[in-house]
């Protein structure tokens, strides 16, 4: 079963981000490194990215003739992946655990960022009946 | 490519036929970006309604949510293209936006375009 598992915040969370310590930076991606190696060592990691911050996001829609017209104004309360992981394992309570773990990823000082985690099955794993 | 949980209520009342013209444009499109070069990577999501909300507990037990606000946007499933320019993103973007929905109409789904990181010089660290 595939499942992503998105890292999501806010701009305002993003802000915060930029605040940390340099050090504090290096803990967090040395423990999303340790973690990827883990899970590429157990066959269950798929693919991973990250996302560059959200101030250069767009949203893009298509105008009438098919042109893009781009928006980048957002509401602040708006919710944006900051990177993701698709894992491939047996179980939902697999993925789950797997999203604890990236949830307690250590923050400033290293206290566990408690970043929210949305947890989500890859279509095609499930949903065959799809023409 | 990003819809709220009443936008998939609707998806779901589509007709055979018109599911099937979108999901041909979606195979069409692409080829066409594999054809170009542009090509990295796509999934599609399943539905919202099974979607959990994850984070550690005291003990880094996973603590689950799944009750999300009716406007939350969800995402519907991305693509990951290399192109070399931001500009090319968007005209790309507004293609997959202008895919059939019923009738043989453009959906105009929104598109959140981001840039991928390659590295952490890209968060300026």
């Amino acid at each position: 079963m595939k499942y992503i598992l998105m890292m999501t915040g806010t701009k305002a969370g993003v802000d915060t981000y930029r605040a940390w310590s340099k050090k504090d930076m290096e803990t967090h991606f040395a423990f999303l490194k340790n973690l990827n190696k883990e899970l590429s060592e157990a066959g269950e990691l798929v693919a991973n990215e990250g996302l560059a911050a959200p101030d250069m996001a767009k949203v893009v829609h298509a105008g009438k003739d098919g042109t893009p017209a781009t928006d980048g104004v957002f509401p602040e309360a708006k919710e944006f992946v900051l990177g993701y992981w698709i894992v491939d394992v047996e179980s939902p309570e697999r993925a789950y655990e797997i999203a604890a773990r990236l949830s307690a990823g250590p923050g400033p000082g290293g206290v566990p960022t408690g970043l929210p985690i949305e947890v989500r099955q890859i279509m095609g794993s499930k949903h065959d009946e799809l023409p | 490519m990003n819809g709220s949980k009443a936008n998939w209520d609707e998806y779901a009342k589509w007709s055979q036929e018109d599911l099937q013209r979108n999901i041909a444009f979606m195979r069409a499109f692409s080829k066409e970006l594999r054809d170009a070069g542009v090509f990295v990577a796509t999934e599609g999501l399943d539905w919202p309604n099974e979607a959990k909300t994850v984070r550690a507990g005291k003990d880094g037990e996973p603590v689950t949510d799944g009750v999300f606000p009716e406007s939350k946007e969800f995402l519907a499933g991305y693509w990951i293209i290399e192109v070399e320019s931001p500009e090319q993103a968007y005209k790309i973007a507004a293609r997959a936006s202008a895919a059939p929905g019923p009738g043989g109409k453009p959906v105009n789904m929104p598109i959140e375009v981001r840039r991928v990181l390659s590295s952490a010089s890209d968060l300026g660290l």
